[in-house]
């Protein structure tokens, strides 16, 4: 045993598999999290995502619905 | 690396299908960003003792320390220089409060094999979050801009509170649970003031 394994992987999926999910699915069916500053938010995001800056995450997750698929970035 | 962070806490809140988009929305658009060193791991839950927790917990805070403690002293990031000193000052006493902790579950008023024997890590190296070096990750900094550092933090702070927040609900006891409770207040603190000194930079 050594220290990672403490540590799991983050499952994630490369900007093309984003893409394709979004594209096939209905924005009712999935959340799509952008975590960054606001001011990252206002210059650029994918479109229909929500913000929710990630020092927020703890307390906001709940906006979420966690049966859902979701996506940060 | 903060979008790893938010997916990991996600998991952690029982989001069933949780995806962090790889290379974040410069990867979107095609192009290419210096990404910050990324392990790509997320603090993990199997069954362990609350002591090696509790030894984990306070490595990681000695390897934040050290970084933070590097980075409050770069002259190129003359903005952040105080910030940066002030968090390596919390991680000290988040350290002290840990041990206190240990002593009173271990009932050992000194352990010369705490924390490193308990996570079976031979002497040497510093480690952060996700179990990076911090060898690796003080080689990355080097000629990174204020904007990388900061976001860098914001993911180490975040896993924390991750990491925290799972001891609390695992580990027997008022008043240790009170500990960690605290513990992860004090690195939500972090989180912010990290975060508004990005939305500023």
């Amino acid at each position: 045993m050594g220290i990672l394994d403490f540590f799991k992987p983050v499952s994630t999926w490369p900007p093309d598999r984003v893409r394709q999910f979004l594209d096939e699915k209905s924005p009712q069916e999935y959340n799509l999290v952008d975590v960054r500053t606001p001011k990252e938010y206002e210059q650029e995001h994918l479109p229909g995502a929500r913000l929710i800056p990630v020092a927020e995450l703890e307390t906001r997750w709940k906006e979420l619905d966690r049966n859902k698929p979701t996506i940060t970035y | 690396m903060r979008s790893r962070a938010a997916a990991a806490v996600l998991a952690r809140e029982g989001f069933e299908e949780v995806y962090s988009m790889e290379g974040g929305i410069h990867a979107w658009k095609g192009l290419r960003a210096t990404g910050a060193p990324d392990a790509g791991m997320a603090y993990f839950e199997p069954a362990r003792k609350p002591e090696e927790l509790i030894a984990l917990a306070w490595m990681l805070e000695e390897g934040s320390r050290k970084f933070y403690k590097e980075m409050g002293t770069k002259e190129k990031i003359p903005g952040a220089v105080d910030l940066f000193q002030e968090l390596s000052g919390d991680e000290e006493k988040h350290k002290s409060s840990l041990f206190k902790i240990y002593q009173r579950i271990s009932r050992k008023a000194s352990d010369p094999g705490f924390p490193r024997s308990l996570v079976s890590l031979e002497t040497g190296d510093d480690y952060l979050e996700g179990g990076m070096g911090l060898k690796e990750v003080l080689e990355w900094s080097r000629g990174k801009e204020l904007k990388d550092i900061l976001e860098f933090s914001i993911s180490l702070e975040a896993n924390a509170i991750d990491l925290y927040i799972k001891m609390e609900r695992r580990i027997e006891g008022t008043e240790a649970k009170e500990v960690f409770l605290a513990l992860s207040n004090q690195e939500r603190n972090h989180l912010k003031r990290l975060s508004a000194a990005l939305e500023n930079s």
